[in-house]
């Protein structure tokens, strides 16, 4: 039995397209503890929402399809449930918030009727009571008269509004983790700042777990407890926050942070972007799939895939041949060098 | 809403006018007049009739003679009908053909949306490709057609069960109204049907349905409540300009099933250029569809708060 809130082991999940399989995520392992924040960050394409995704039981099958892993929530398995206990666990345990708040809710359904909705199928609720309880629920998320709100229709909210919407709907039913997919990405910065700071407060109060999917690691660096770094379908460093800042041990994630944009104003320090783009994975590199675009690629990173090295007495692991006993020491892993 | 319906209603008196005055010109400059079907008729007797049919008097004076009589809704007499009024005529046949085109647009629209999301449930699997390929059927084949082998199937039907179970012509019980009222719809159906599938489609993959089925939702929920109703957007803006199609095809339906509508007045009256005929139904039938129109579009609002609340 795992003590871990959920717990997610050897994940694969590929999708069938005309010009064959997609091996879209190649064997992850990661856990999420009660009240902590995971980030997985990676870039496009790389296979973080499709890991979330699948969780969830959103992926399409076909052309989706797991092949492989589990992931045990509370100690049950929730992955190939059928779908009417899937439906369980949805919206209940587990609640969901998307990139583009925009589009993610039904233009023709009141936002209060969209979440009363939620409690009325999962709760048995009147309708009555679960619109009330919705005006709560979005007095919680700050969004100012709520009542009057609620029967609004989501073309008469803003983004930032929307997503706070989106925030509610997800907590209608007490869920034990929010899994956040890219929930700033389409927002503007000082909105970002705003929904960042609520779901840290939500998280306080409602003591949930977040799992949250980006690729700014400005929002990683302020919201994360633990972070997986991804890259083409696999977790190629997994740290706690610090460890993935300060110490970071695989060249991916280095190359990430070298990638971000700062605002202390140096001459000498060029923002450095990773060259190359991410393997095909139609047909996966045998070894590490970072190795077309590392500067310390060895002979060895081509055909044989790195296991996870430990990096220190922590849970700190890469998927680093740079690890190994017998790799050439260097004191730091740079991106430069090439 | 209110002011939205009273600037619809607005728009929709002029387009009315409109018809109306384009009909008139168009009836003037057709070469001949309704006298010249009566045979021996002399110049004199032709003079007379001209006067009293108001005929003698410039086109613009008869113009506004009529602007007024209608504004009165006073449609006159017909020229080659002995002593019926116009108003007669539709208050007569409207409501058969009205009945019709209702029938009709009701059968068209229920069946598209449900064969469209039929169609999409099932994408690309067996039931999704026979439909199609009815509905291309439906489409290209002219509504004529589809009455005559209506009515051969009903023919066929009633020798099979050997009295007369379905009439195959006429009008008057809810039997006469079935096949009619089928064939009309059919092309509207077909049409609708892939309307609603490719909108059911474009739905499926919206975000709002990844939201509905990370909410826990059942399909069955999600189908009804958050599907539907969005696809059916499309589908409502074209019903406007289709009740249009048939009505118009409504005419060679009521020829073919000898159905005593309004449709034959009108041909008739165009063949034989019964002014009052022609200006009486043309606008009458002008400002039914405008109505009609309109009340889609009010219909839309209600599907679509993004109309009624802007």
């Amino acid at each position: 039995m795992s003590e871990h809130l959920l717990e997610v082991t050897n994940l694969g999940v590929q999708f069938a397209t005309y010009g064959g399989e997609v091996k879209a995520v190649r064997g992850v392992d990661f856990y999420v503890d009660k009240g902590e924040t995971l980030a997985i960050v990676g870039e496009s394409g790389c296979g973080k929402s499709v890991t979330v995704q699948s969780l969830m039981g959103l992926i399409p099958m076909p052309p989706g399809k797991i092949t492989s892993g589990s992931a045990t929530l509370n100690g049950k398995e929730i992955l190939g449930l059928p779908p009417k206990q899937a439906n369980r666990f949805r919206g209940v345990e587990i609640g969901m918030i998307f990139q583009d708040p925009m589009t993610s809710l039904n233009p023709t359904m009141t936002i209060g009727d969209q979440i009363s909705e939620t409690l009325m199928v999962h709760r048995g609720f009147s309708y009555r009571e679960a619109f009330t309880r919705s005006i709560e629920l979005l007095e919680r998320t700050r969004i100012p008269e709520a009542s009057r709100r609620a029967k609004q229709y989501p073309f008469e909210f803003s983004g930032g509004m929307l997503q706070r919407a989106m925030i509610a709907q997800s907590l209608a039913c007490n869920p034990a983790i929010l899994i956040a997919d890219e929930p700033t990405t389409a927002l503007d910065v000082t909105i970002q700042a705003q929904i960042l700071e609520l779901m840290a407060e939500l998280q306080r109060t409602e003591e949930m777990s977040i799992i949250l999917i980006t690729h700014d690691l400005a929002v990683v660096a302020r919201m994360a407890d633990r972070v997986a770094v991804m890259y083409a379908g696999q977790i190629v460093e997994t740290g706690t926050v610090d460890e993935i800042f300060y110490e970071s041990a695989h060249p991916y994630t280095v190359g990430l942070k070298e990638a971000m944009p700062s605002n202390r104003v140096s001459r000498d320090k060029a923002l450095m972007p990773i060259l190359g783009s991410p393997p095909d994975l139609f047909s996966p590199p045998k070894g590490c799939g970072y190795y077309a675009r590392c500067p310390h690629a060895m002979k060895v990173c081509k055909h044989n895939l790195p296991p996870s090295f430990p990096i220190s007495d922590t849970e700190h692991v890469a998927r680093c041949w740079l690890q190994h006993e017998d790799a050439p020491k260097s004191d730091h892993i740079t991106q430069a060098g090439r | 809403m209110l002011y939205y319906i009273l600037k619809r209603l607005a728009a929709g008196v002029i387009t009315v006018w409109f018809i109306a005055t384009a009909t008139f010109i168009a009836m003037h400059s057709v070469p001949g007049d309704p006298l010249m079907n009566d045979k021996a008729v002399s110049a004199e007797i032709r003079k007379n009739l001209e006067r009293k049919y108001g005929l003698d008097r410039p086109v613009h004076e008869q113009y506004f003679l009529f602007l007024g009589n209608m504004l009165k809704g006073d449609f006159g007499i017909s020229f080659t009908q002995q002593n019926r009024k116009v108003n007669d005529i539709i208050r007569d046949h409207f409501p058969v053909s009205a009945t019709l085109g209702v029938l009709a647009i009701l059968i068209a629209s229920t069946g598209g949306v449900l064969w469209g999301a039929l169609t999409a449930i099932y994408r690309n699997r067996l039931p999704d490709i026979i439909i199609m390929f009815l509905v291309i059927l439906g489409i290209s084949v002219p509504s004529f057609v589809f009455a005559a082998l209506g009515q051969l199937l009903l023919v066929n039907i009633n020798k099979l069960v050997g009295y007369s179970l379905i009439p195959v012509a006429g009008w008057g019980t809810i039997w006469h109204m079935l096949m009619p009222s089928l064939v009309l719809g059919l092309g509207t159906m077909a049409l609708l049907t892939r309307l609603m599938r490719s909108s059911m489609l474009e739905v499926v993959n919206e975000d709002y349905i990844k939201t509905a089925r990370a909410k826990g939702l059942s399909p069955t929920r999600i189908f009804f409540r958050h599907q539907l109703r969005n696809a059916i957007l499309p589908v409502v803006t074209v019903l406007g300009p289709q009740i249009a199609a048939i009505t118009t095809g409504g005419f060679v339906v009521e020829l073919v099933f000898a159905i005593p509508g309004l449709g034959r007045y009108f041909v008739q009256a165009v063949q034989q250029l019964d002014y009052t005929v022609i200006m009486g139904t043309t606008v009458f039938y002008g400002a039914f569809l405008v109505f009609m129109v309109i009340v889609v579009d009010i219909l839309y609002g209600f599907i679509d708060p993004r109309v009624r609340l802007q």
